[in-house]
């Protein structure tokens, strides 16, 4: 066995140039599966990212019920407790609290309902995509990082299109009117407009307004209580598993927590459909790369049948043939898959790098840039190079049956 | 992703929250205020603040409110007692004939005879304009007082008529308050209000309001004609009218109640 | 020289069948490939715009931008009538929109209304499917109404109870009107669901005193290709600068913008293919190139020139490529034509908006044929100009004395 094996790995570097275009031809393959799995799964998450990533956040934490009712007085139990697991947790990436209530936001000249945001400005800053989208005015800035600006707690954010119905601009005041938490007292609060965004969504250019957390608190009667915390987890695919035990872990003692497939159904059905979609194409690429694979490999072995046919009637046995070219193939497996594996990483890299931009003509300015990113995982390059090399040593089986069968005197024929 | 773009609720859903006539609130011709104004000021702003304010009354009001796209005329009767408790039922046109609206203190309720039913509002759907008219409920809800919640001065404008008396009002810091001023006249003769225009902080008027026909109610002398006139967009214009007004009234609890607001009285 | 190249095929048979294999697989899997992104690209855009907004949507000018109770398409059934008879449009469905107060028992919840022509939206966009309780409304103006799930929930209503809508009618009066519960909808769209209500549009319009008035017409087309060539024919049928057409990459801006991402992301996998299907080819024509060095010395060496060889050797990868596209082509034909009827077939299927989507349909077009044959023939000649170089530059004398 051992000389086989010897001359396997030896034959392998004889003709370099053959075993150059056939391992090449191989390697592009694996490295074709490695940068297209990358990419799909960027694909996947850039369409959850634009949908969640603007504001909502992967997943949610909300009282049992709020989200049907969206009352005020119902706030997330032990907020602070769970404010403080969610630091812990690893899974967890960002996360950040809010108070969500319906008010009717006054210009000089206008009315109009809103929802009322109240944000920590700090957590917030990290998490959405607000502090980006702002077009006029600025975030909210705390004085730590206000660069000397004092924190103003009747700061108020809102969109560009919100503005334009009331008539009114940066810098101009605005009275917020709502009801408090438990008790149908109105709190009515003077606000001053300090940044306007422009999301290119509609539902939040025109109907959300954002003030701090603390002064909603007081506004609303809430004390410390808060109506969500918005998360993103390390994980993105975590989050579209509603399974996952992370939802669970979080809706307890009269919580709820759900991720985005619960959150949006359309945005689940839509991603469904999506996800299977490329596992079609997935199974399709497959099925290129593997004719691939036996189209050189087969050349390859047929290429030199001659060879085969001097070794047989040097007394090889036809078993010892079958073995060659078995391994063969299995050192060619594994060169490739070694080369596919440096060459998908280097494009995926680098493409994770720049990323690839899929704005078409029609794209009006939305602030954020998002480019579509590969993403790279340890599967990808454990998994599909060994499946690489299996069917590789696999493929190898037909050709090397062949040659051992061949008659002697057919395989010293030169032509094919 | 919610592409679905959801239908916001358009300033309509204000008419509801609306019905709640509170005119009797302090809030009307916002103006007056205390501080740096002579006592000749502080006077005339106490008056302007009482000029409604009874413990009591009860109305009979013809409001014409004028938009680009409609036009209507609603015959209105109405109860006050102290500043939180308030009745009103339509009495014209014959479409909305009956309804009516019950508030007290921060809680309001309307009445819809056609289906009968008492359908209580949402605290928040209290703002916004009252009636579809060009007030606000921010205007006949509100209890700032003039002589409270403002600062004011006699000033005196370039195109300023004899006999009249001008002041200037800003709102006190904090409040909630969305003028940046005020100017109102006063009749210094009898002082009667004439008229007050609301401004915003850049200076430009967003709204006036003007008095007239003034008539004896009772042992009162006030304006029984009042218009409000947006300034910032074209066509709209509310009117109302006092045909009927007598203070201090003797009213008993049971006309605030959810079952007089259902007897279509 | 086509005859040679023909000759030489046929000799090698093993290596011609190997490269022809290569590029018949690509095409084929390409072919399926194209129909398939295109199937599951435009079935995602569809069973998210026919769920209820359509593919195509016509206001009044101005609506969209800042809706109002009073920018109103007048006289609708005239228009739709119009619409309904422009070619390519599968269906329409008029809508009346207000926002209100609705009310059940002692509760009261903020509501938005829409009116709705039951038959005309059902074909549209499968309403009835929509309702997860209760019956559907009736035909013809019944002072019923079926709210959403969220609405349902706030108001503690089910099927049966009476219900109180109150607003602002366009004449500024207060309008109000009891109706019957008849029927839950959910629509896939939680946030939408909390607040929707549907009346018949006749109702809707007594009500809100529009008479003959709607707010707006959806259209949907059979085929999401054929959007841009039906939203021009509307405009052409109606030809009233008053009114606006919009197709959905306008009204759903957003999603529109999700899905270029996709787009994207298959124009990446169809380059990948290319790539595969070249090397395979390069691969094989390379190896016989090399294998056949002696017989090209011979050729050159009997007097033949380089260009002719140079050609000979790309006629045999242009005639494989030709054969492979179109038996490749008859295969993928039928292929495509059984998964555009079947499809493929969800591992688990799923609901929204009370369609069940189970199978993803492959859509045939000029596409799966084009792309896939200049795949094919692209690669093959690129690739087939190195070896046919090197043929053509050998040294006759070396050649020969090749083994």
């Amino acid at each position: 066995m051992n000389i086989h094996l010897k001359a396997a790995w030896r034959n392998i570097f004889r003709n370099k140039r053959r075993t150059f275009i056939t391992g090449t031809a191989i390697a592009l393959g694996l490295a074709s599966l490695i940068f297209s799995d990358a990419l799909v799964k960027g694909t996947t998450d850039s369409l959850i990212n634009t949908a969640t990533g603007s504001f909502s956040g992967q997943g949610q934490i909300h009282a049992a019920g709020f989200r049907e009712t969206q009352e005020t007085s119902r706030v997330i139990a032990g907020a602070d407790a769970v404010l403080a697991r969610l630091a812990g947790d690893a899974r967890i990436k960002a996360f950040t609290p809010r108070t969500l209530n319906f008010a009717m936001a006054s210009s000089a000249s206008e009315v109009s309902p809103v929802l009322m945001v109240g944000v920590a400005p700090d957590s917030e800053g990290n998490f959405s995509k607000i502090s980006e989208a702002i077009v006029e005015g600025r975030f909210f800035e705390d004085a730590a990082t206000g660069g000397g600006r004092r924190a103003n707690s009747q700061d108020i954010i809102l969109g560009a299109k919100l503005v334009e119905t009331l008539q009114a601009r940066l810098g101009d005041r605005l009275v917020l009117t709502a009801a408090q938490a438990g008790s149908d007292d109105l709190a009515q609060e003077m606000f001053r407009i300090s940044g306007i965004f422009r999301f290119a969504i509609d539902e939040m250019d025109k109907g959300m307004v954002f003030v701090r957390l603390s002064k909603a608190q007081d506004m609303l009667n809430l004390n410390k209580g808060v109506h969500q915390i918005a998360l993103s987890l390390k994980d993105p695919r975590m989050a579209s598993d509603e399974t996952n035990p992370l939802w669970k872990d979080y809706s307890s003692e009269g919580n709820e927590a759900v991720g985005w497939p619960v959150l949006f159904p359309q945005l689940k059905a839509v991603s469904a459909l999506a996800g299977f979609a490329t596992a079609i194409i997935g199974i399709l690429l497959f099925g290129i790369i593997a004719l691939g694979i036996i189209n050189t490999l087969f050349m390859s072995v047929y290429e030199r049948m001659f060879e085969f046919g001097v070794l047989r009637a040097v007394g090889t046995r036809p078993g010892g043939i079958r073995k060659l070219v078995v391994y063969e193939a299995g050192a060619l497996g594994l060169l490739s898959s070694g080369l596919g594996i440096l060459l998908g990483f280097v494009v995926t890299f680098i493409v994770c790098k720049t990323g690839l931009d899929y704005r078409g003509i029609e794209y009006m300015g939305v602030s954020f840039k998002d480019l579509l990113y590969p993403v790279m995982t340890i599967e990808q390059f454990i998994i599909y190079p060994i499946i690489v090399f299996l069917f590789t040593v696999l493929v190898g089986l037909y050709p090397a049956g062949y040659a051992s069968k061949m008659s002697i005197t057919k395989a010293m024929r030169r032509t094919l | 992703m919610k592409r679905h773009r959801t239908r916001r609720f358009a300033v309509p859903i204000s008419i509801v929250g609306c019905i709640a006539v509170y005119w009797l609130a302090a809030c009307l011709p916002a103006d007056g205020g205390q501080g740096n104004a002579t006592a000749e000021v502080q006077t005339i702003l106490k008056r302007i603040d009482d000029l409604y304010r009874s413990r009591s009354s009860t109305a009979e009001i013809t409001m014409t409110i004028i938009t680009p796209n409609w036009q209507r005329t609603l015959v209105l009767r109405g109860w006050t007692r102290g500043q939180d408790r308030m009745f009103v039922r339509i009495l014209s046109p014959l479409k909305e004939q009956g309804v009516g609206t019950l508030k007290i203190g921060n809680e309001m309720w309307n009445y819809f005879p056609k289906t009968d039913k008492v359908m209580k509002l949402p605290p928040s759907m209290m703002m916004s304009s009252w009636m579809g008219s060009d007030f606000t409920n921010d205007d006949l809800v509100k209890e700032y007082k003039l002589a409270d919640d403002f600062t004011s001065r006699l000033v005196r404008p370039e195109k300023a008529e004899p006999g009249v008396i001008y002041i200037e009002s800003r709102p006190k810091e904090g409040l909630p308050i969305i003028w940046d001023k005020t100017i109102a006249a006063i009749r210094e003769s009898d002082l009667i209000p004439l008229w007050q225009d609301f401004f915003d902080e850049r200076g430009t008027l967003v709204r006036s309001l003007r008095f007239g026909e003034v008539k004896k109610f009772g042992t009162r002398n006030v304006p029984s004609v009042m218009e409000m006139i947006p300034r910032t967009k074209e066509g709209y214009k509310t009117v109302i009218r006092y045909d009927k007004l007598a203070f201090d009234v003797p009213l008993g609890d049971e006309i605030f109640s959810l079952r007089n607001l259902q007897s279509q009285r | 020289m086509s005859k040679m190249a023909l000759r030489n095929i046929f000799r090698q048979k093993r290596r011609s069948l190997l490269t022809s294999l290569t590029m018949f697989g690509g095409f084929v899997l390409v072919m399926i490939a194209v129909g398939m992104t295109d199937g599951s690209f435009n079935g995602m855009i569809d069973m998210f715009t026919r769920n209820s907004m359509g593919h195509i949507q016509v206001h009044a000018q101005g609506y969209l931008d800042k809706p109002s109770l009073h920018k109103v398409i007048p006289d609708y059934l005239k228009v739709g009538q119009k619409i309904a008879g422009v070619e390519g449009v599968e269906a329409w469905t008029p809508r009346v929109f207000s926002a209100g107060l609705s009310s059940v028992g002692d509760k009261t919840a903020a509501a938005v209304l829409s009116g709705i022509d039951p038959s005309l939206e059902n074909k549209a966009v499968n309403f009835d499917k929509k309702i997860y309780e209760g019956r559907p409304l009736a035909a013809g103006p019944a002072k019923e109404t079926a709210i959403g799930r969220g609405l349902a929930k706030t108001l503690k209503a089910k099927p049966g109870d009476a219900l109180v809508f109150v607003t602002q009618g366009a004449d500024g009066s207060l309008a109000n009107e009891k109706y019957l519960i008849v029927a839950l909808v959910d629509s896939g769209n939680e946030v939408a669901d909390r607040s929707s209500l549907f009346l018949h549009i006749a109702d809707a319009q007594e009500l809100l005193v529009l008479d003959g008035k709607a707010h707006e017409i959806a259209i949907v087309a059979p085929k999401l290709g054929k959007v841009a060539k039906v939203k021009r024919a509307v405009e052409a049928a109606l030809a009233d600068p008053r009114l606006s057409v919009e197709p959905w990459q306008e009204f759903a801006r957003g999603f529109y913008l999700a899905m270029q991402a996709e787009n994207k992301e298959h124009q990446v996998s169809l380059i990948v293919f290319f790539i595969i299907v070249a090397v395979g080819v390069l691969n094989t024509t390379l190896m016989s190139v090399l294998e056949r060095r002696r017989e090209h010395g011979l050729l050159k060496a009997l007097g033949t020139r380089p260009g002719r060889l140079f050609r000979m050797i790309l006629n045999e990868v242009l005639l494989m490529a030709l054969a492979s596209i179109a038996i490749g082509s008859v295969v993928g034909t039928a292929a495509n034509l059984y998964l555009s009827r079947h499809g493929f077939k969800f591992s688990q299927g799923f609901t929204f908006g009370g369609m069940v989507y189970d199978r993803l349909l492959v859509e045939i077009s000029a596409r799966c044929y084009i792309i896939p044959s200049l795949l094919v023939l692209a690669a093959a000649l690129l690739v087939a100009i190195y070896p046919a170089l090197k043929a053509a530059r050998t040294d006759a004398a070396r050649s020969i004395r090749y083994t």
